[in-house]
């Protein structure tokens, strides 16, 4: 890899090399893959719940080795057009997760959960391709995952923050490091070359009022980040509960009905998706 | 020496032209070869042989450093600074005290070099790569690095002498002109990328088959399959492109579904969004004979195809 992102923080350097996975996920995609009647559609969907596997596929199909950098943004799509050899390569890269599973696991099923409620959301307020917003919430705390891998002893200090000052993890990071995540998934998504409307919903997740091009996405990831922390699915780092700005709903044209109605949608696919995983 | 062209790896006898002073290095080389796989001409001296090489250029340019009249480094030159003959592979002989200070490779543009005291097998190896390299670069397309008109005849061809079944589907875009008038030809260029990397890998998941896909040139591809693939590898395409072309315009265009470009009378015109349109001409029982016939179907079948403006394909119905 040799277009990895260093960076340093505090004199510590934060690069994205080799991000692990949860390990039955891989397996799972593993199995499919060694099947020769398994479709796309199954693989993409597997892949689908994994934050990682999914931003290295993404990564893959629009780095400019393929020739339309920055034009994917489905998971799917990506399939069809890397192919199942690549596929098979990124899962081989990919390594195992095992060494803190538990301490990550509630990321990963807050990601998923973000993930269903972006869907629900974006199909509730009429937009076109569902999926896509779906991908941005998955992606939308991967700057989170960096940390925690590459630097622990910084997220165990973010952590310890969150407890002892009673701030949330995104606070609790400007705490420590002067920034946060939002700003790690803004130098990934660009160094990675996603396309510009997962970008902007990644890195604007938190501030949807200022996104300039992508103003819905970001703001179907906000409205989600906030609907999944409230129905505590998952956990992404803190226990508090999140702002949720006004601006978003507006922009969604969203009444307090809507969110009722998008929160029942919620509570049933949810229960789907945590017994499917994990 | 013995090898007949058969069991060489080249598909047609080959031609070499070797400028050389060095007798008993010519002598090696033909040896290696028999006349009817590789032939060689020499020269002894590379005055001579220069005008030779641009009236009838060879498959294949042996260059001597040894030379005493011009010097392997020009004649080198001089072949890959016109662009009509510099895909013809140089390869460059040197003595070990020629390569003790490095050589600058770009102003030097040769595709291999050999160092004495010559090895016989070494050297027929490395001709052998270079010639095939050279056909394998010479023919992909330069954009999807496909395999491009030479190889698709050949593969044709090839089932046609074997007699065996095979589907041979032709796809082109529809609007993809109005496409690339309006965007630019460099995002023209994605669609192609994004086309031949959808068939290159529907095709490829057919597992244990004979396949092949080559690209014919700008929005025009090939695949061969076997006949009972080819209906469900149309619908796939088809499916598949139509869900990810839109991604490749605007955000307005797409929600408009239309984009509108001025053609060549200057009239602005309303263009739908871009669509595939795939022909398939099946040959069973050996009933094609040519690879002429093949593709004078396909055409046919393909203004057929293109009378829908969506993506669409026809199966040619004829029967033996």
């Amino acid at each position: 890899m040799d277009n990895d992102l260093k960076t340093s923080i505090k004199g510590e350097i934060l690069q994205v090399k080799d991000l692990p996975t949860l390990p039955h996920v891989l397996n799972e995609v593993t199995k499919l893959l060694e099947d020769p009647d398994a479709s796309s559609e199954a693989i993409g969907k597997v892949i689908s719940t994994d934050q990682v596997l999914s931003a290295k596929v993404l990564k893959m199909v629009n780095s400019p080795i393929y020739g339309f950098p920055g034009r994917i943004s489905s998971i799917q799509h990506a399939l069809v057009l890397l192919g199942f050899n690549v596929v098979r390569g990124i899962i081989i890269s990919t390594s195992v997760f095992d060494m803190m599973v538990q301490a990550m696991k509630g990321l990963w099923e807050h990601s998923l959960g973000c993930a269903t409620a972006c869907n629900i959301i974006a199909r509730r307020a009429g937009f076109e391709d569902p999926e896509e917003y779906a991908v941005a919430g998955l992606l939308h705390d991967l700057g989170k995952v960096v940390t925690a891998v590459q630097l622990p002893d910084l997220h165990k200090t973010i952590s310890d923050t969150v407890l002892a000052k009673e701030l949330t993890y995104f606070q609790a990071e400007k705490d420590v490091m002067g920034f946060g995540h939002d700003r790690i998934n803004a130098w990934l998504a660009r160094h990675w070359g996603l396309p510009p409307n997962i970008r902007e919903a990644m890195s604007r997740h938190h501030t949807p009022q200022l996104a300039e091009f992508y103003k819905p996405m970001s703001c179907v990831v906000h409205v989600g980040d906030f609907l999944v922390r409230l129905f505590e699915f998952g956990n992404s780092g803190d226990d508090q509960t999140a702002y949720l700005r006004p601006e978003a709903l507006i922009e969604l044209k969203f009444k307090m009905t809507d969110l009722d109605k998008v929160m029942d949608e919620m509570a049933e696919q949810l229960i789907e998706v945590s017994d499917l995983t994990f | 020496m013995t090898q007949t062209l058969e069991e060489s790896l080249f598909q047609r006898k080959q031609t070499a032209f070797l400028l050389s002073p060095d007798k008993a290095f010519a002598e090696m080389l033909q040896k290696l070869w028999s006349p009817d796989v590789l032939e060689f001409t020499v020269f002894e001296k590379g005055g001579n042989a220069i005008e030779h090489m641009f009236n009838e250029p060879p498959d294949l340019l042996v260059v001597d450093n040894r030379l005493d009249d011009i010097s392997g480094q020009e004649v080198a030159n001089l072949v890959k600074s016109e662009n009509v003959y510099r895909q013809l592979p140089v390869v460059m002989c040197v003595d070990p005290i020629d390569v003790e200070e490095p050589w600058n490779w770009n102003k030097i543009e040769v595709d291999d070099f050999l160092v004495r005291p010559f090895n016989p097998s070494e050297v027929r190896d490395r001709i052998n790569l270079t010639i095939c390299r050279a056909m394998r670069a010479l023919d992909a397309n330069p954009l999807s690095k496909l395999p491009g008109n030479t190889s698709i005849i050949q593969r044709i061809q090839q089932l046609i002498d074997s007699s065996e079944d095979f589907a041979l589907v032709y796809c082109d875009l529809d609007y993809f002109k109005s496409y690339n008038d309006k965007y630019g030809f460099s995002r023209g260029d994605e669609v192609l990328m994004m086309s031949a990397r959808l068939i290159v890998n529907t095709i490829r998941s057919y597992q244990g088959v004979q396949s092949f896909v080559g690209h014919v040139g700008g929005d025009d591809f090939v695949y061969i399959l076997p006949p009972d693939l080819a209906e469900k590898s149309c619908q796939r395409i088809i499916k598949d492109f139509d869900d990810i072309v839109p991604h490749f315009y605007d955000p307005e265009d797409r929600k408009r579904g239309n984009i509108t470009s001025i053609d060549r009378e200057g009239v602005t015109k309303v263009f739908p969004l871009m669509a595939i349109s795939l022909a398939v001409v099946v040959n069973t029982d050996g009933r094609i004979k040519h690879y002429g016939e093949v593709s004078s179907i396909a055409m046919g079948l393909k203004k057929k195809a293109k009378e829908d403006p969506k993506s669409s394909y026809v199966i040619d119905q004829r029967k033996t």
